[in-house]
């Protein structure tokens, strides 16, 4: 088996984190934090299934047909799937994995112990569960007063939203930003879905952990972290905001539109669900549009030649455009156009990027053997860094992989108190039947 | 100058980023301390600044909304990169920089004087973030892009949208964001390990791979690829039920004044059912032991519907959350501006400003318990330039005027 190779020269060299940060969030947080070279010890247990790694046990076997199941290497959620879900073996490469069951006083105090030799805890259950498990931050923060701790449930951890459940899509709804998605015409109930506040509350954590890391260099104390998915995304939505903010105006959907630009869109190319994105910045790029559709009277058009103009009169124009692009492939015309100074770009699907050669020419794909997952390739770390390369540093853990070398390399557990732990399944490498 | 409180006082970035993926990166370094000095073109400035919203929708360069909130807490120094003094210039504030982050187009800055072993010579302890659209290599390097563009190409954009439509591209400049606040974290790792390695580090962050990469479904749709050859395209927003990953029921509905949507696992069917009032539904096996049936997300929509419509999103939302389900209202900015949780956390952050006046501003991403962050103000064009030139630079007033009067400044 693999364990992460070591860090020698990466930023975060010599940084311990304690992880407990799942779904899609979670990792979203400490890829970046491995990637950068720290040691971070994913913290499960074998009574409580990681929601990263998908509780397939759970989920009926007609789904499993569905994009659930092309989650798992050859759709086989069978036992033993926790060490197969590629969400799980994505997000968390380069981690080390223990299980302790945290209601347990024992596990409890294995984990108290591991906390008085790391730096970083970071979570995101609901907002209650940390006190209740007796992890909360004033409790470690006595074990280990320089201790960092990061916590991230969806609305944070206080005020009257705390404990509300909340995922992807609901807390995208809460932050405002579905209703400023969406088509122009049809109403929000069509809005189709996005998840993006998840990665984004994680990479904010990514680097809220390093500023409390550089902080502590001067103060000596570690400190705790509420990020909100909410508060963090606001800020994408600036333009929404501050229009408020100065005219209490509420915007709406765009749709793919732009604010000043026109035409700003995607449109129909040949072929099936094939589209083009085009974005005309200025009367000089619409010029060369109208020419390379072979209309440059379009560009004279008391409709379309001027900016603001062209914005107006938004509904004649862009079936004009559509009908010229229907009529051919979208690689095609962004090659075209681009040759001619327009902003333009074909929609990729996701399958078109193993082989885009923008990404191979970057070494973006990096294989990696996982020992349960087998041979397979996956992103490689973004950022390059010249000096200090950043690389995948070893394959997602199996399930408690790293007991023995954490328990008793790290904590100096000896052999009969592993065997006990094992067999009171304090620890183990496989979720009980009973798992919930 | 920076909050001496702040977590990340000490760190000085030169920054000559423009527009919005480079200005947030550098925002969240400004506003939790660090000391930023932002190099604006002589004249125009950030073209953030023509960007808007602007207050009663009149244009000015001190009041664009976007401008105002990106570029919090920085200072503004106005130079003409073009002219060799300028360069010179530059190249001397670059060696009181921990950072420099700059998002021109590839190869644009080594053209201004300021290549990887020109800032070895300058200040070999310096680390150069480049934020770019497609990196700083490859063929797609020079492509004419912005952020929807970018995200058509990251395989993001194809699976958002209603099946048999065209894609719907995300909010705003949502990407350019989260492209930004991925920037600020790797910059800061970069920072890390130059610091102690003592050699300034070369970074260079291609917007294309971090929305490639990002947990937003663009990675899981490549891995489930990998894993196991499944293609995905776009998803049904309503009634999705056997379509999302889990056999969720979720999806926006109306209600009595907008919207909220739902997100309800099969073994919340107990939850569901008290929440909707209709406790005698919980062990109903017509019910029950459908649960997971593709086809089974109009009947809840039955149950639901008429619930839901009798309610504001703020009843919903709140009466739902009380029984455990995940549901939340389409909030407007509106909603945003008065919601409970937001004012009760503080979040709102009144600023005051010379040309626009008492605003609003987002609050800070996150709450460090310690050292706080401190959100101040957007610099006017240009406002710090003869302080950093009679200060850290040691110009004479003189000959500060005399730049000013050459256009270099």
């Amino acid at each position: 088996m693999t364990d992460p190779t070591p860090a020698a020269g990466l930023p975060l060299e010599g940084v311990r984190v304690l992880s407990n940060a799942t779904v899609w969030a979670g990792p979203s947080a400490t890829l970046h934090l491995a990637d950068l070279g720290a040691d971070v010890i994913e913290i499960e247990s074998i009574q409580h299934m990681n929601r990263t790694r998908m509780p397939a046990r759970h989920i009926a076997p007609e789904l499993m047909e569905g994009p659930t199941g092309a989650l798992f290497v050859d759709r086989d959620a069978s036992e033993g799937f926790w060490n197969r879900n590629a969400n799980f073996n994505y997000g968390k490469r380069g981690h080390r994995s223990v299980t302790l069951n945290l209601t347990d006083p024992e596990g409890l105090e294995l984990f108290h112990d591991l906390v008085r030799i790391s730096d970083v805890f970071l979570e995101n259950n609901a907002a209650d569960v940390v006190e209740r498990l007796g992890i909360g931050f004033e409790t470690l923060s006595e074990l280990n007063p320089r201790l960092v701790m990061g916590r991230f449930p969806g609305f944070g951890i206080s005020g009257p939203y705390r404990n509300f459940k909340g995922y992807a899509p609901t807390m995208e709804a809460a932050a405002g930003h579905t209703y400023l998605r969406g088509y122009r015409d049809s109403d929000p109930s069509w809005t189709p879905g996005s998840g993006h506040g998840d990665p984004n509350a994680g990479v904010h954590l990514a680097f809220a952990i390093q500023a409390a890391l550089f902080a502590r260099e001067r103060t000596g104390r570690g400190q705790l972290i509420d990020l909100s998915h909410v508060e963090a995304v606001l800020h994408h939505l600036a333009y929404a905001f501050m229009d408020y903010s100065m005219n209490r105006r509420v915007q709406g959907t765009w749709g793919n539109r732009h604010p000043s630009n026109a035409p700003n869109g995607f449109f129909p190319c040949a072929g099936d669900d094939e589209w083009i994105g085009i974005a005309v910045p200025s009367d000089e790029a619409f010029a060369a549009l109208a020419e390379a559709m072979g209309q440059p009277e379009l560009a004279a058009d008391p409709r379309f030649g001027e900016a603001v103009l062209r914005h107006r009169h938004q509904d004649d124009l862009e079936p004009l455009v559509a009908e010229w692009t229907r009529r051919h492939p979208a690689r095609g015309l962004r090659e075209q156009l681009q040759a001619a100074g327009i902003p333009a770009a074909e929609v990729l699907p996701p399958e078109a990027l193993r082989d885009d050669p923008q990404l191979l020419a970057r070494g973006f794909w990096v294989e990696v053997e996982h020992p349960a997952a087998g041979r397979h390739h996956y992103p490689a770390p973004v950022g390059r860094l010249e000096r200090h390369p950043l690389r995948i540093r070893g394959p997602a853990p199996l399930l408690g992989q790293h007991n023995e070398a954490v328990l008793k390399g790290l904590l100096g557990v000896s052999d009969a108190r592993y065997e006990g732990l094992r067999e009171r399944q304090v620890i183990g490498d496989a979720y009980l039947e009973s798992a919930t | 100058m920076a909050d001496p409180g702040g977590a990340l006082a000490g760190i000085a970035i030169l920054d000559l980023t423009q527009g919005i993926a480079g200005p947030y990166c550098t925002k969240l370094f400004s506003d939790y301390g660090a000391d930023v000095l932002k190099v604006e073109r002589p004249g125009s400035g950030d073209p953030s600044r023509r960007a808007g919203p602007f207050p009663d929708d009149v244009p000015h360069p001190e009041r664009s909304g976007l401008f105002l909130d990106l570029n919090t807490g920085k200072r503004s120094l106005t130079l003409n990169l073009k002219a060799e003094t300028g360069q010179r210039i530059l190249r001397h504030l670059a060696r009181e920089a921990d950072l420099v982050v700059e998002s021109f187009r590839p190869g644009t800055l080594a053209r201004l004087g300021l290549d990887s072993a020109a800032l070895d010579d300058a200040n070999p302890a310096a680390t150069l973030v480049s934020i770019s659209n497609f990196g700083q290599s490859g063929p797609y390097r020079d492509l004419e892009a912005d952020d929807m563009l970018v995200y058509a190409l990251s395989g993001g954009q194809a699976v958002t949208g209603v099946p048999g439509r065209e894609p719907n591209k995300l909010g705003l400049y949502a990407p350019l964001f989260y492209a930004g606040a991925t920037a600020a974290t790797i910059a800061f790792g970069a920072f890390m390990a130059a610091r102690r390695s003592g050699a300034g580090e070369r970074v260079d962050l291609s917007i294309h791979e971090v929305l490639a990469t990002s947990m937003d479904r663009a990675a899981q749709n490549l891995m489930s690829l990998e894993y196991s050859g499944a293609a995905h395209r776009t998803i049904e927003a309503h009634h999705r039920a056997s379509a999302f990953p889990g056999g969720v029921y979720g999806g926006q509905l109306p209600c009595k004044d907008g919207y909220i949507t739902i997100m309800c696992y099969p073994h919340w069917w107990d939850r569901f059912c008290r929440m909707i009032g209709r406790p005698d539904l919980i062990d109903d096996a017509s019910y029950v032991e459908r649960l997971q049936d593709p086809e089974f997300g109009p009947e809840i929509d039955a149950l639901f519907l008429p619930w839901v419509l009798e309610r504001t999103k703020a009843e919903v939302m709140q009466q739902a959350q009380s029984h455990g389900v995940p549901v939340a209202a389409l909030h407007t900015m509106a909603d945003i501006f008065d919601d409970p949780q937001l004012r009760e956390r503080a979040y709102f952050t009144p600023l005051d400003h010379p040309e626009a006046g008492r605003l609003e501003y987002p609050g800070p991403p996150f709450k460090l318990s310690e050292t706080p962050a401190s959100i101040r103000r957007a610099p006017l064009l240009g406002e710090h330039t003869s302080e950093v030139l009679t200060g850290r630079l040691g110009y004479s007033p003189q000959e500060a005027v005399v730049l000013r009067q050459r256009g270099v400044v």
